[in-house]
This record gives structure tokens, sequence and C-alpha cells, in this order.
């Protein structure tokens, strides 16, 4: 419906929201009943006006039919996980039948897609998943979404428009052929860092400090009368990564932001600790999926701002990696 | 005169506003905790008038009162109590710990080892506790207020989803509104007021109120509700895993003692939606694709979604 | 982690795929179409009834099998056998017959080649014209009742094919169809009255459209009539105002032949009058209404003679009923006749139609006229002679007459003298024109069987008859029934009475014996027939307008027809809308109170939240509109403590009920 916002509490679907008309095959159907209309008059033949007229009072009742099926329906939205650009968005709905009766053949509907289309049990409800094509990063919105049926005879469609505010957030598509930059802190760990390592490899000792894991203790060097030692693994010794935009400089914003986000999932999945470093953000390095989602956030809601930028190059310029910056863009 | 049960507990609610200021809702909320039979855990920023609640209830409601503060390093038996030798009579002596009194305030009770935690919820879910072979019940009525502090994590053990469920209803206080708050700056001490509650109620009335709770007549429209919030929380993606059968059986019990409280001998919508946060708030997580969703966004989205038929 | 964002992987837009059918619905759908060719396989040709069975047991097969559809040439390669079928069958593709056939193969054909949702709604759409099609061939009671319940079936199969109402299993679509068909019922009822109707055809009919009807001919030759006695169809059903007139005198006035050529006798063009001919009636009038069954010829019954018309209708100047279109449908119309009459001198053109003969044929009928008349050359002695002749010689009336050859009056008079009404006919006419009196033959039905429990006379096919008149001075035109004089029974009680080897005729013409039961529920029966014509096949153009001027409604024209129409139907809509909100409405009084006092608020913009408890929404009507309070607050405690106490007292429920009653916001 027009000028009806987006809404953040659940949609009923009342008498005013639903619209009807004829499907396609609505208008064969009452093209075949005209046809039938003459042909009784050419024959004069009474029982074809009552059966053609039985016809089109059974198609007229389909519309009440309709109607009632999306009637009071409740829909809302579940938003969706979030995804990288190019790839496909799944808003999830949950339709609510509060009745207790059935509903058979509700569907969802995004533009010009096909419709999903679901039962309703008596008094239940139901999840629909619209898949939509997240084509730039950012917030993404369904906008409006149709609710649609064509229970019982498929001749008309009774609809309602929804739309709600949940959105989804789409990262950038993670594209670019750069290697990962080189860490910080050189050292073995640098070296060890290209080789790949599992987090879980095993690395060497050091001493016990309070806090470390129980788990992690060689006891079996302990019984052997000597200093408690705790394992080390390849991830805990590996130097931090620091992703920066000015890394990149000579690209266009968004190639650079692809590249950053293919950093983070390639630094990610080698389990190594990063951090990432943008204009007016900077976010301390870190590991695992909190981390990484936050990274990506930022790299998915980033807006870049001439003159914005430069002053916060400069304040977050003495606890970044001077060392390996390239020329700022 | 005579006042009834009614009355009598309406002036406990009252009397206990005195000295809690503005929060009559949490108040009656712990007292319908209380006539339900259940237990209470308030979670909030110390300060915010917890023990003053919980003594003020005792107070009012002639309860005998213990307050248990919980550390790291205290241990089951220093809330139950243990059997001590006695040299003279040569025989073990059970000397009860804090426990065997009618309302209990746990304070910070997340602060203590999962076995301490886990001692005092057995003897909660119980009414009895067992030391040593002998099993010995404790008072009745019975009432364990808990308090947790959220915000005050580093070196706690906050209590896992199984032992929730245990405490009937999860309340915060939060802030007085600047009214409450001015009168509270101007008035006495907290102390004072607290000294000079009357006692409202006989534990024999508290016991026959409790009984009445039971008695509360729920109709079938009102059954259908329950059931529809229930259902609802178990099929929608909002909620990860839906509300147990207990909870159902909470909720109903909650929402007779708030009637009750209210003066009524049956059990409204109203009244469920009332105890709705309380009862179910701490009993309701998050489906995967909500996680950022609040407790209290979440029962809002329950309580909207479940329709009222007339 | 896999992340499908390769070029590759990005969706196309496809177009939808094909929703292939279920077997659910594919069942329904078989059921359903088979259902509706049943009825006409024996109608159609031995091998398509058995190609259509084949075909739609081969689709089952694929379906429950799981087979695969046979490959699109062998399919072509079918349809296109099938059309040649039919063409050879029929000669054309074109036509009622052809046509039935040609649309009963291409179903067949289509069945194998449906995958989807499109072919199956062409599939039903199908099989409603297959529905329709039968209503060709018949529309008495059982075949409607059972069309009505293919219908049923063949709605169900269109819930079914689509697929996202594949959850509706088991009987809940047919209940649901059931329950539509039910409330359109009504619907069809007031537009089958109102609806303004035209009168048909719109334009020409195949030639064969109403082929295989039953009736008189148009000409008659030794055995043309006889052949109809064998039918017990009824011809018409007629109800008079008053007395019924007496079986000698209910001659059904027909097709009247003039022309003679040796064997045969035929109907001259006679263009009808829209006038009645005129004239002079000779006593009271009797009035009646007929109810013609479908017979493919423009000719309308009537008592001699009529003088009336009915609509649209025209009378030749021999006194015989022409409408403008052939009667295919039941049709009805009043009429009044004179049983005695006088009429006016023929014209010239009558007196030479009247005498014409075939030159030199039959002389030795001839030879006997010529004798006659020597003794007595008046026109009433020459016919008296001849009734004298047939009564008095050994002729015989019989449904079995031996064959005629040559000369066939000739033949008939001296030779075989066992004939049926139309020999009797025939000679009497040729002997009264070979003696210079003007004669000439009339087809028509004669006598009739009264239902006395419907209170209506039944004419029957087999009541066919012929006759004779002729022309006498100063008294007109006169009816004389040869037949009668070799077969008085026959006009006075019927076929059955006159014949001796009744066991030709068919069962419902005889009469007493072991079956009369029977043949009295026939006629019960046949009162249900008698008002299905009356009322519903009949109900055309005029019988609309006469039912509806009838009604009260003045002289009903095509705008009336159009407001009245639509005045029903907006007035079922509005009953309907009202009895679904009372069904929407609780059952409980006390729940139905609530929800008429949370409308009436709603329309106040102060609509209950879809969880708002009772004493909630009163505390926010009261705080918003606070003159209401008192009135809320009363109803919505008084509602809590019914609805969700433990008892609700009905004096108390009647307070809630004229609470929200008298409540106004």
């Amino acid at each position: 419906m027009r000028g009806q916002r987006p809404s953040a509490e659940p949609i009923r679907l009342t008498r005013r929201r639903i619209y009807i008309l004829p499907t396609g095959q609505g208008y064969a159907f009452a093209t075949l009943l005209f046809l039938l209309f003459l042909w009784s008059i050419n024959y004069s033949n009474s029982m074809g006006f009552a059966f053609t007229f039985l016809l089109a009072a059974v198609a007229l009742n389909s519309m009440w039919q309709a109607h009632d099926n999306l009637l009071g329906l409740i829909v809302d939205s579940s938003g969706a996980e979030p995804v990288f650009a190019g790839q496909e968005a799944r808003f999830a709905f949950r339709v609510e039948n509060p009745d207790p009766r059935p509903r058979y053949g509700i569907a969802l509907q995004w533009r010009d897609q096909p419709p999903r289309h679901t039962d309703l049990p008596a008094s239940g409800a139901a999840v629909v998943t619209l898949t939509v094509l997240a084509e730039r990063r950012g917030w993404l919105r369904t906008g409006r979404v149709r609710v649609l049926t064509r229970y019982p005879l498929g001749l008309l469609q009774a609809w309602s428009w929804v739309e709600f505010e949940r959105a989804c957030l789409v990262y950038p598509q993670p594209r670019g052929r750069r290697p990962l930059p080189a860490a910080l802190s050189g050292g073995a760990g640098a070296g060890l860092g290209d080789q790949g390592f599992g987090s879980e490899d095993y690395a060497g000792f050091r001493l016990y400090a309070p806090g470390d894991s129980p788990r992690r203790i060689a006891w079996k060097a302990a019984t052997r009368g000597g200093p408690l030692l705790v394992k080390q693994f390849t991830d805990q010794v590996r130097p931090e990564l620091w992703l920066d935009w000015r890394l990149l400089g000579i690209d266009s914003v968004e190639p650079r932001l692809a590249q950053l986000c293919q950093w983070v999932l390639k630094a990610e999945g080698e389990g190594r600790r990063y951090g990432l470093l943008l204009p007016g953000a900077r976010i301390a390095p870190g590991r695992g999926d909190a981390h990484r989602r936050r990274c990506l956030e930022a790299l998915a809601l980033f807006t870049y701002a001439e003159d914005v930028s430069h002053r916060h190059e400069t304040a977050v310029e003495p606890e970044g990696p001077t060392k390996t910056r390239a020329a700022a863009g | 005169m005579v006042a009834t049960l009614e009355d009598r507990l309406d002036q406990a609610v009252q009397q206990v506003g005195t000295t809690i200021l503005g929060k009559e809702r949490a108040i009656r909320l712990a007292v319908s905790c209380l006539l339900a039979r259940g237990h209470l855990l308030i979670e909030d920023l110390p300060g915010m008038g917890k023990t003053t609640l919980a003594h003020a209830l005792a107070c009012c409601l002639g309860l005998q009162y213990q307050r248990i503060q919980f550390t790291s390093d205290l241990l089951p038996a220093d809330i139950l109590g243990a059997a001590v030798y006695e040299r003279q009579r040569e025989t073990f002596v059970f000397h009860p710990g804090p426990i065997f009194a009618q309302l209990i305030l746990a304070d910070e009770i997340n602060r203590a080892t999962p076995k301490t935690q886990s001692a005092l919820l057995e003897a909660m879910e119980e009414g009895q506790v067992t030391i040593e072979g002998e099993t010995r019940k404790l008072p009745e009525p019975f009432f364990v207020i808990a308090t947790q502090n959220p915000a005050y994590q580093i070196g706690t053990f906050p209590l896992p989803e199984s032992q929730l469920d245990r405490f009937l209803m999860r309340i915060e206080l939060g802030y007085p509104d600047a009214q409450a708050e001015r009168l509270l700056l101007e008035g006495e001490d907290r102390r004072d007021v607290l000294a000079r509650l009357p006692v409202c109620l006989t534990p024999e009335q508290l016991r026959e109120a409790q009984a009445r709770v039971a008695g509360v007549h729920a109709a079938p429209p009102l059954l259908d509700y329950v059931q529809g919030l229930l259902a609802f929380s178990r099929q929608s993606s909002l909620f990860r895993g839906g509300l147990s059968p207990r909870a159902g059986l909470a909720l109903l019990r909650a929402a007779r003692a708030w009637a009750l409280l209210h003066r009524r001998g049956h059990v409204l919508p109203e009244d469920v939606q009332a105890v709705l946060p309380a009862v179910v708030g701490h009993r309701l997580y998050p489906g995967e694709e909500h996680l950022e969703q609040t407790s209290a966004d979440l029962v809002g989205r329950l309580r909207a979604a479940v329709t009222l038929p007339a | 982690m896999r992340l499908p964002w390769s070029r590759r992987d990005r969706p196309r837009r496809a177009p939808p795929p094909v929703e292939p059918l279920t077997a659910s619905a594919l069942t329904w759908l078989l059921a359903a179409l088979a259902l509706a060719v049943a009825p006409q396989a024996t109608e159609l040709s031995v091998w398509l009834s058995v190609l259509f069975a084949a075909l739609v047991g081969w689709r089952g097969f694929i379906v429950f099998r799981n087979r695969a559809l046979p490959p699109r040439w062998l399919l072509l390669l079918v349809a296109t056998l099938a059309g040649a079928g039919v063409m050879i069958d029929h000669r054309t593709l074109f036509g009622r017959d052809a046509g039935v056939a040609l649309l009963t193969a291409m179903t067949a054909c289509k069945l194998l080649e449906s995958r989807g949702l499109r072919d199956g709604v062409v599939l039903v759409f199908l099989g409603y014209l297959l529905v329709m099609s039968n209503l060709l061939y018949s529309q008495d009671i059982p075949l409607v009742t059972y069309l009505l319940a293919v219908i049923l079936v063949m709605l169900t199969a269109q819930v079914l094919i689509h697929r996202q109402h594949a959850g509706l299993t088991a009987l809940a679509p047919l209940r649901l169809t059931g329950r539509m068909v039910l409330l359109a019922i009504p619907v069809m009822l007031i537009l089958f009255v109102l609806f303004p109707r035209i009168p048909g055809p719109l334009w020409g009919l195949p030639k064969d459209a109403y082929k295989g009807r039953t009736g008189l001919s148009e000409q008659m030759a030794p055995g043309s009539v006889s052949e109809l006695i064998r039918s017990d169809a009824v011809a018409f059903r007629v109800r008079f105002a008053d007395a019924v007139p007496p079986s000698n005198q209910r001659y059904w006035r027909g097709p009247v032949l003039w022309h003679f050529d040796g064997r045969r006798w035929t109907r001259p063009e006679e263009p009808p009058v829209k006038t009645p001919i005129p004239f002079t009636p000779e006593g009271a009038a009797v009035d009646y209404a007929v109810v013609l069954e479908p017979s493919n010829r423009n000719w309308l019954f009537a008592l001699d003679l009529p003088a009336r018309l009915p609509p649209r209708a025209g009378m030749t100047p021999s006194f015989q009923l022409l409408r403008d279109q052939p009667v295919n449908e039941v049709y009805r119309y009043e009429m009044r006749s004179y049983p005695a009459y006088r009429t006016a001198e023929p014209t010239a053109m009558e007196r030479s139609r009247g005498l014409q003969l075939p030159p030199r044929a039959n002389p030795r009928a001839r030879a006997l006229v010529a004798e006659w008349r020597q003794r007595d050359p008046q026109p009433e002695a020459l016919v008296r002679s001849a009734l004298t002749l047939f009564r008095e010689q050994p002729f015989y009336y019989t449904l079995n007459p031996p064959e005629l050859g040559g000369e066939i009056v000739d033949d008939f008079l001296f030779r075989t003298r066992r004939g049926f009404c139309e020999h009797y006919a025939s000679a009497f006419v040729f002997l009264m024109r070979a003696g210079g009196v003007p004669a000439r033959v009339v087809l028509g039905y004669q006598g009739g069987e009264m239902n006395a429990l419907g209170g209506y006379l039944m004419v029957r096919q087999s009541d066919a008859h012929a006759w004779a008149e002729v022309w006498l001075e100063g008294r007109g035109w006169v009816r004389v029934d040869p037949t009668g004089a070799v077969a008085p029974n026959r006009v006075q009680q019927g076929l059955y009475a006159a014949l001796s080897d009744s066991r030709l005729l068919p069962f419902l013409a005889r009469h007493g014996g072991d079956s009369e039961w029977l043949r009295q529920l026939a006629l019960g029966w046949d009162i249900l027939n008698n008002s299905w014509n009356e009322w519903v096949l009949a109900y055309g153009p005029e019988r609309q307008k006469e039912f509806l001027s009838g009604l009260g409604f003045g002289p009903a024209d095509w705008t009336g027809m159009t407001v009245a129409m639509l005045i029903a139907l907006g007035g079922f809509g509005v009953l309907y809308a009202g009895w679904r909100w009372r069904s929407r409405l609780a059952r409980d009084p006390v729940a139905r109170a609530w929800q008429r006092f949370c409308a009436r608020l709603a329309r106040r913009g102060l609509a209950r939240g879809a969880a708002e408890g009772p004493l909630d929404f009163a505390g926010r009507v009261a705080a918003g509109r606070p003159e209401l309070a008192a009135g809320v607050w009363e109803i919505a405690r008084l509602y809590a403590a019914l609805r969700y106490g433990p008892v609700a007292p009905p004096e108390q429920v009647r307070q809630l009920r004229q609470l929200t009653r008298r409540f106004r916001a």
C-alpha cells in the first residue's frame, strides 16, 4: 500500500489491505463462460444457461474464498542473515494463521520472482523464505512484499502488500588478487604465517601464568618435576595483522573494500589475529566469528567522505601500523 | 470491621511501598511470587533497593528473615548448616544454617561456586534439606529472593539456564522515577522506616492466602490464551526452543496469584500479561536469527503476536 | 567455507518452472473427464469410446507407475488418426456429432501431453465443454443431476491442479467445492430467472444439431407413421383450463399434406401469416397450455381448430401453427381452440390443390369412385360410401401391414386391406379427389392419456395419427377419420384398445396387466418431468416475460430485468455477507456481545488491539474518551467476569447484551 510505512511490528492483514483481481486463468475462464453463454443462447439450451450461471456463481464465490484466505493473517519479518554482495539474502517471513481452520496456498512474492507457497495449519504458522539478490553492500531491504493467494480455483488472486523495517546487512563482495599484507611484528611468526598452519598446530611451550586454561598445561612435563608449562599453538604465536585501507591507495572505494573483505576472510580462514583500519574506524586485532562480523559490518556500512577521512586518518595514525604503511590514498 | 485477607494483602503492598518508593509493580510481582509459592530472582545493579525490598517484605508479612551474602568461598554447609560434634554430649548436633528461615535473601548469588548455588537451589526446589542422611524440612512459608548483578560478571558464576528455571519470576527494579527519587532524598533513613513497618499478615494468614491462589478460577478461554502463548513460543523462529510445560504451569500459577492480589476470583488475560515478562523473560532465548533481541523485546513480541479472541 | 560469489553461481532469472501435476490432481481430473464423457459413450463411435478409455487408462498408468509421457510424434500421430477417424465417421469436422467427437478425441490426446498447471487448466476447461456437450442430447432430470455431480468433481480437479493447494487431502477439496456449489446455487437461480434472455439462435446451427429427435415427418408414405408408434417418448403435454374434451375430439393438428405423387403425400410451401385464419366457431372454446418437447420442427400442435397464435408464430391457411424457429428447447405456449367450427370457402388455389392427383394412377380406385358417383354424386354420399367400404369390407387395422407395391392405393384397397392410419387416410383422400371432392391429409396426434395425478394430458409419439379433411359445400373443411371406421376404439380409447397385436406397442402405451403399478410409477415420474419441462426447460424469453409480469413487475423489459437481477444479486450478497459476519461472531452470547461492543468502538477509531484484554482496553478508551469511561468500564468489567469467571448467570449475560446494545460511542 502506498503511503504505508515499513513496519517494525507484525502486520495483520485487514479488509482494507486486501485487493482482488482475476488472474490470466480467470480471464480465460470468463471467456469460456461467455462462449458457453452464447452457445446456450444459440441452442436455446436451458440447462446450458443453468450450468453457465452456476460456474459463474462459483467463480464469484471463489472471490470471497480468496479474500477470506488472506483476511486476518499475521505476517512478521524475521530478518535475514548477513550475506556478501553478489549472494542471495534470505529473508524469512513468519505467517501466522490465528483462525481455527487451516489455510492453503498462501504465498509471498518479492517483485516478479516466482511466489513461494506454504500451507498454514489451523491456528498455526509457517516461515516463508524469500531470496533477494544482494547487489551492493550496505543495508538491503526487501521493500514491499506481496502476500498473495490464488486459492481455491486459481481464477482470482487476492493480495496484500507488507513492508517491514528489518533489513539484511550486505558485506562487500570479497574480491581482489593481492596477498595478505605482511605482518606487523615480524620475527618467527611471519614465516610461519605463510605456511598456512591450522589453529591447533602445536608450536612449543611457555611458562604458566595465572588465567591459562588448565587444559593447556603440559601435565606430563609437570609430573617430571619441572615448572608448569603451557602448550602453545601457532595461532597464539602469529603476529598481528593490520588490514589497512591505505595499503590499497590506488584503487577506488569499492574495490578497496572488496579487497579488504577478502583479506578479512582469508586472515580468519588462516586463523590469524587481524585488525582493520578504515578512515573513521579502527577495529583492534582479534579473531573469531564475532570479530570477523564486526570487521565485515564496518566494511559493509563504510561511507567515504573525503574531508572526514583525512582527519580521521591522522587521528588513527599513531596506533596504526606505520611500518607497513603505503602511501595514503 | 474485620479486615479481609485481600485488605491485608493490599495493606502489605502499600506498607512495603512506603520503603521502596515508586516500585509498586515490582512489589506486587514479588508478593504474587510469594503467594504462588515461587522464588524470586532480582537482577539489578547494587543500590537499587533489593535488600530493602526483601527486608520490608519480611517485616510486613511477619516472616522470619535471613540474609546470606554469597561469596566465592561460601560453602554449601555455610547455608544449610552442619552437624558439629559436641564434646559435652559426645554426639553430633545439627546446627541449622541460615536457610532455616522463612524469607531468605540470597544476595549476589552468582558470586558463589556452582556447588554452593545448587545447594541452595535444591533446597528451594524440594522445601527440605538432607544433611548426612537426615532430611529436615524447611519452614513454611519458605521464600527465597536471590539477587544477581548483571553488570559485574568477572569471577562470577552466572546461573545456568536450567537453574534459572527454578525461579518463578525474574524482575528488575530499575531506577526510581524523578518524583520517587525526590521523596527518597527528602525522606528519612530507610532503616528507620523499616523498623516502624507494621506486621500486616500472620504466617497463618499468609499460608491461607497461598492456599487460595490454587482456587482462583482459570476459565477455558483463558487456558486457550495461555496455550496460545506456549504454542507461539514453540513455533516461532524468534525463540531458541519454546516454553516448557513447567513454564506454562508457572505462568498460570503466577497469574492466579496476581489475580488474587487484585481481588479477583478468576484470572484475566491481563493478569497473564502482567506477570508474563517476569515469568517467561528468563525462560526464553532468542533464536539464531534474533540474537540481538533482548529478553524484554522477545516477551513484547510474544505478547503482541498471540491474539486474544473475544 | 564456500562462498558462491563467483559469476557462474549468480542466480539467473529463469522462467518459472513447470509445476508438475500431482497424482491426486490427475486422478480427480481423469475421473472428472471420464465421467463427463460417459453419458455419450453410446452415442460416440465405438472406436472413439475405446480410444478415450484407453488414453485415460494410459495416463493413469503413467501417473501411478511413474512412467514417462509418450513422445510428441506418437501423440501427433494419434491425434491425426483420431481427427481422420472423426472425418471418416461424419464426413465433416463441424456440426454437433463431429464436434463432440472431435472434442472428445482431442481431450484424450491432450491428456497425454499434460505435464503442468497450464495443461491442467486447459483440460479442466475442455472438461466443462464436454459436460455442456451432453446437454445437446438430453436435458432430463437424471442426466442434469449427474452432470452436476460431474461439475463438482471437475471443480475439485480444478482446485487440485494448483500445486500450492496440494495440502488439501482426502475429501477436504470435495467438501470445499461442495460448499462453493451450494453457495453458488442461489446466485445461479437468480441469474437463471432474471438474466435477460435473448431468443436464439445467434448464428446458423449445424445441420445435425438436433438430429435423432423422434417426431412426425413432413411427408407421409406407407409406414411412416407406424414407425413412430414404437416410441413412447412424450411429444407434448397439455394442461386444460377447464374440462378435458373427450378423446374423439382430441385431434392435435400438425402438417397438412396436399400433394400426392402416387406414393407419398407432401406439404406444399404455405407461407404462414401473423394473424389467425378466420373461421366461424360453433360452440364453446377450449383453453389449454401445451408444453412441447424439442422436435427440431417449427410445428406447434393445437386442437382443431386453433383460434389464436403463440408469440413468434404464424398460421398457414390450412390452420397449421408454425413457429419462427424450430423447437429445439422445451417450449410452452397457451392456446384456444373451437372443437366445433365452420370454415370459409376455399380459394381457387386450395380447390385445385385439393383435387390434385397423379394422372392415370390407381385405375381400379378411380373406377370404384365413378361407380359410386353414378349412384349418388353428392359429396356427402361419396364420403359415406368410402367409410362404408372400410367398415364393411374386411379391412384390418394393424401395425404390421404387408408391403404395398405398384399402384399403392389400388393394392391396398383391393388386395392387402391391412393397414395403419396412413393407409386409410391416403386411400380415403385419393377416393375423394377422384370423385371431385376437395380433400387433404392431416398429420398430427390423436387422443393422449390423462395423467390423473398431475392433472394433465400426455401425448406420446405413439399417439401419432393421420386423418383426412374434405371440403363440403356449406360446412367448409370437415374432418373425416377413416381409421375410425375400421377401428372405432382407436379414436375413442386410444391405440392400445384398437390393436390386437399390442405386443408391438411400447411399454407405456399398454394398459392394465401385471405391470400396471409400474406404469403408475412411470406416470408419477412423468409428473416430475412435466414440471421440469414446464418450469425449467421451457423457461425461455417468452416464459421469462410472462413469469415476471405475472409476479407483478408490470411488463418486464430488458432494463427492468437487469435492474431486478442486480437488486436480487445485491440482496443475496448482503444476506451472505451478513451470514458470514454472524458466523464469524462467536457462538457464545457473551463473546458476541463483546465483539459487537468492540466493533462499535473500532468504528470510532478505538480499535481493540489483537492482544488487548478487556480491562486494558477499557482503561485505554476511558483515558482517551473520558465521557465514555463509565459505560465502557461497566461493560468491560461485566464481560471480564462473565467470560473468565467461573459462572455466567443468565441474567447477567442478558444485562451485558442490553448494555452493549444500548452503548453508543
